[in-house]
């Protein structure tokens, strides 16, 4: 059996990428089985979803937690600590990285130590769909890796596609897109073979639970203002950059940021708290000077780290 | 002499309960109406406020408490059904509110005479459940149910159940104790876990993602609930002590020696226990065992209760569609991996209040006797006469169904 | 309480008191954050935004009564974002939570078991699925036995914690997953938005306002004034919502703005029942500027231009304000 894992953020299309591969592997005549993991977190927050493929009927359900192969769509993820998405990955595994970097660029920057696979779908996206929306890319890219027929992915593509959007002319480009995907990785030999694997799962304890006092156990909670714990500052795709020269402190901003993620300095000049920062971007819709701009977030790191 | 809506309000007032909200329906109203002309004269010093449904009135009286506020409600039937999330809600809030159910049958057929379906329904809504036979026990299980809800080791809300119309509307003799004393039994409410002021903001009933927390926070009310057992037997041993009372989780008439019992709960067990009485004159060793504790659900005392008895009938009344009779599902679970374990018959009667005359109960007792000859515990069976079966022929006419 | 010290309250007979101050700008907004980032809400939430300064105005004296929708989730557990106390309830009886919180604070306070410094507000906050549908019954309740408390509806127009289907307050001609436009309904919703400020203005309550997230100054000056008052103070806020409304994160405010600037969202309070309207814009933009930018109007304008029905929104908008004589 296949276990794959796409890891993207809330409106990329992490879902229907794990859709497409699916449908594509029954179209090829297995057993398929995809998943997707709804929290409570929306539009650029981290979501997973899960496909299985095998040649026998599947007898698993649910996360998958120890996958063959995780599909990264977006590279950001990669350092977040909440998210993990290579978590559970399998020895000889495959990780699949949306980035512009070259697998062994990937591999170094982010420690991995499995087999890499990279491919910018971004900037295909962007360029082909005029959008980022990753969703028949990944699926492309995950259905070259798993040996399935261009002819599925195709049909796939069209299927799933046309139960969500109505404009032809977007779904000819998102198979278009697909098959460039599907064409423009090459599958890397791997252990993974196409029959169940037995993980080699630790085994858990199943223990009494002890009785803890309403003070405890009622599902309240006595800590307060602790959301930013969270660190939605991982959900952002672009951020928010910062030109001071133009800045007249108008506290526009401030007032316009859902998040109350623009603080103010010493010195009475806004800025953002990147840790929590979602990157909605209001606030560069909204600055009258030209103070803020914005930046794709994996571009913004190096800028800084320059 | 009280009715049981007059005994239920004079516990509400004996318990200086601080918050009431309400609203009306039959035949729980008396209840409210009691209360609030008790605060509109000044001797009781509460806040009653009427809702615009139970669902708000159980929200209501469930956030109160959660403020750290004594509260008190009482519905009945559809308007238990109307608010019936809120109290799988409540019981989540971990807060000790405490409700009357005056038991009556559900709509449809709307109906106004008690069975209890009603308040069995709410039985895995995490609410305790006392159910009382006299409008004595009424006044008494509101008190103690305050001291049982209240305890840290319990914190859950409780149901006192009592029947429409033969305990509702029923006076009989009702001793009511002095406020001093009960002052002693029940002390001041004052919650360490759920409350609501300035200095110490507590978010309460957050959202649950994830079933580990989720099975986390469910079973902790379960063993919550479980505790409130040995906690009853406290607030059973103190109750006793102060205002000589003695109510256990289960109540045995002329049980110990009994070959053949039957098992009912609230105000019907009366009933079952002169059918008893008349049944011990015919020579038959019979006995009963009403259930008063609901939840928790006692199952220790009731293995020791009818453990080992020839024939135990359960008179359900109530009505689990396509299964049965709920206490005899439960029951039987209970004793099902008991080496000598009775021989359990099942019998539905008194639905929508329908009476059960001498000659029902004698023929529940004379099926025992047959079953126990025969090792044979029949099927389930509604309790319903030949005469009652003409009437409604009759009645069946009258409508056009002739 | 947001740094006003000296609000007299009228003893419920809605004098008024004019010693609050009004802000005059946005730099006058207070500066501490009640609400602290971090929340599961999707980036560039309306709501969000104006809860946002609805909590700069009540400050941290207060327990929010929050029922079923997007903002359930601010409080996940172990996690809230916010400084002051919290409940969640169901969807159908926020107000009557808060009447029993009300309740139990005035008469623990009156026993003397609770300090009256502990005193707090109380706030509901409910999404328009709750407030315009399932709630009526228990807000009527509320305001009509005068509960001293506030309510915050986040209207955006749809159930959006359910994925965006058809609510009470879905205007319209909207697209939402059960009104979905298709060949025999190319328009997609065919009911009107409920009229829920004139439901509950039937009830003449001490105060009630439509609020904008794109006007915090409106805004918070609304709560200021709204403070004098003891019984119902109720909030109404259009709330962008992003995905649900079919329009990129960053432009939330800019909708916000057109909602008001077209006149399509009336910025107005009223005072035991009498009416007044708070900004009105200059010049009104025609509608169609604040339609044809939503994913959730396009069918609208594609693959057919639908003529009828825009007519039928400019129609409705204009007769709003004819009826006010605010028309210029």
């Amino acid at each position: 059996m296949y276990r794959l894992r796409f890891h993207g953020r809330g409106g990329q299309g992490a879902r229907v990428a794990s859709k497409v591969l699916g449908t594509a592997a029954f179209l090829d005549g297995y057993y398929a089985q995809d998943f997707p993991l709804y929290g409570a977190e929306r539009r650029g927050a981290p979501v997973a979803a899960s496909t299985r493929i095998a040649e026998d009927p599947i007898m698993e359900r649910g996360v998958i937690p120890e996958p063959d192969i995780v599909i990264v769509m977006d590279e950001t993820l990669l350092q977040d600590p909440l998210t993990m998405p290579l978590s559970g990955l399998k020895p000889g595994g495959i990780v699949i990285i949306n980035t512009t970097n070259s697998p062994a660029e990937a591999k170094a920057e982010y420690k991995i130590n499995a087999n890499v696979l990279t491919l910018g779908i971004t900037k295909i996206g962007l360029d082909m769909l005029g959008m980022p929306i990753l969703s028949t890319l990944a699926g492309g890219v995950a259905a070259r890796i798993v040996g399935l027929s261009e002819d599925s992915l195709t049909e796939a593509v069209k299927k799933v596609l046309s139960s969500i959007i109505t404009d032809k002319k977007l779904l000819d480009k998102n198979v278009a897109a697909a098959l460039y995907c599907f064409n423009a990785i090459t599958p890397i030999e791997t252990k993974i073979e196409l029959k169940t694997i037995d993980t080699n799962k630790k085994k858990s304890t199943v223990i009494s639970l002890p009785f803890e006092p309403a003070a405890v156990s009622s599902p309240a909670i006595n800590a307060t203002g602790n959301t930013p714990l969270r660190m939605t500052g991982n959900w952002r795709v672009f951020r928010p950059a910062w030109n001071y020269e133009a800045c007249t402190r108008c506290m526009i901003c401030v007032a316009r940021c859902p998040d109350g993620c623009i603080l103010i300095n010493e010195d009475g000049y806004p800025y953002t708290d990147y840790d929590n920062c979602k990157g909605c971007l209001i606030c560069v819709e909204e600055c009258p000077t030209n103070t803020l701009g914005k930046v794709m977030e994996v571009h913004a790191k190096k800028v800084i780290g320059n | 002499m009280l009715t049981g809506n007059a005994a239920a309000a004079w516990g509400v007032r004996l318990a200086e309960v601080d918050y009431i909200p309400v609203y009306p329906i039959t035949p729980q109203t008396e209840i409210i109406e009691t209360l609030a002309g008790w605060i509109s004269n000044g001797v009781m010093d509460s806040r009653f406020v009427t809702m615009d449904s139970e669902h708000s009135m159980l929200t209501a009286a469930g956030s109160a408490s959660a403020t750290g506020a004594r509260a008190f409600t009482a519905t009945s039937s559809q308007g238990l059904l109307y608010g019936f999330e809120m109290l799988y809600a409540v019981a989540g809030w971990r807060v000790p509110l405490v409700m009357v159910n005056v038991s009556r049958g559900l709509s449809s057929p709307i109906t106004l005479e008690p069975d209890h379906n009603d308040v069995l329904a709410a039985r895995d809504t995490g609410f305790l459940q006392i159910h009382c036979e006299t409008c004595q026990e009424v006044l008494d299980s509101i008190l103690m149910a305050y001291r049982l809800a209240e305890d840290e080791r319990v914190l859950l809300p409780i149901f006192v159940n009592l029947d429409g119309f033969y305990l509702s509307f029923t006076r009989e003799p009702v001793a009511v104790p002095d406020v001093e004393q009960v002052r002693n039994f029940l002390p001041l409410y004052q919650p360490k876990h759920a409350f609501f002021k300035a200095s110490q903001p507590m978010a309460q009933s957050a959202a649950v993602l994830g079933g580990s927390s989720y099975s986390y926070f469910k079973y902790q009310m379960h063993m919550a609930s479980q505790n409130a057992l040995a906690v009853y037997k406290e607030v059973c041993d103190e109750f006793e002590t102060g205002f000589g009372r003695n109510y256990d989780t289960v109540e045995g008439y002329m049980l110990d020696d009994a070959d053949y019992v039957l098992v009912m709960t609230n105000s019907f067990s009366t009933l079952g226990k002169a059918a008893v009485k008349a049944a011990r004159e015919r020579g038959i060793k019979a006995g009963l065992l009403r259930l008063r504790l609901l939840r928790p659900f006692p199952v220790a005392d009731l293995k020791a209760a009818i453990g080992g008895k020839k024939a135990v009938a359960v008179i359900d009344q109530n009505i689990s569609i396509g299964k049965g009779g709920i206490l005899h599902s439960e029951i039987a679970s209970c004793l099902y991996n008991e080496k000598h374990r009775p021989l359990l018959l099942s019998f539905i009667a008194g639905l929508g209040g329908k009476n059960i005359s001498p000659d029902e109960f004698e023929f529940i007792i004379t099926k025992m006797i047959e079953g126990e000859d025969t090792e044979d515990a029949g099927t389930a069976q509604l309790i319903y006469t030949d005469k009652e079966w003409q009437e409604m022929g009759r009645l069946k006419g009258m409508a056009g169904k002739g | 309480m947001a740094g006003n010290g000296a609000i007299k309250r009228d003893g419920g007979k809605g004098v008024k008191d004019m010693v609050m101050e009004r802000i005059k700008s946005i730099k006058d907004i207070p500066p501490e954050e009640n609400m602290l980032p971090g929340t599961p809400t999707c980036a560039g939430c309306g709501g969000l935004l104006a809860l946002r300064h609805c909590m700069k105005a009540l400050g941290r004296k207060i327990v929010i009564v929050n029922a079923a929708g997007c903002f359930t989730l601010l409080t996940i557990y172990p996690y809230t974002p916010f400084k002051n106390s919290w409940l969640y309830t169901a969807m159908a009886c926020a107000p009557a939570g808060a009447q029993g919180i009300r309740d139990a604070l005035d008469i623990l306070i009156k026993k003397g078991r609770l300090d009256p410094d502990e005193n707090l507000k109380v706030v509901v906050l409910t999404g328009d699925g709750s407030a315009y549908d399932m709630s009526l019954s228990s807000t009527s309740g509320a305001i009509n036995r005068n509960l001293d408390f506030y309510y915050i509806c986040y209207d955006n127009e749809a159930y959006g914690n359910t994925g965006v289907q058809w609510s009470g307050a879905t205007p319209f001609a909207s697209k939402t997953g059960t009104t979905p436009p298709g060949m025999l309904s190319p328009i997609g919703a065919e009911l009107a938005k409920k009229d829920l400020f004139a439901i509950w203005n039937s009830h003449k309550p001490p105060y009630l306002a439509t609020i904008s997230p794109a006007h915090p100054v409106d805004l918070i000056n609304k709560f200021k004034k709204a403070e004098q008052y003891k019984g119902p103070k109720l909030f109404i806020a259009l709330s962008p919502c992003p995905p649900g409304w079919g329009i990129d994160p960053s432009y939330t405010v800019k909708l916000a703005k057109l909602a008001v600037d077209t006149g399509v969202w009336a910025l107005k309070e009223a005072v035991f029942g009498n009416l007044k309207h708070t900004v009105v814009p200059k010049r009104f933009k025609p509608v169609e500027e604040y339609l044809k930018v939503q994913g959730r109007f396009a069918h609208l304008f594609k693959p057919v231009r639908q003529e009828g029905a825009l007519n039928k929104i400019q129609e409705g908008v204009d007769e709003y304000w004819n009826r006010h004589k605010l028309l210029l």
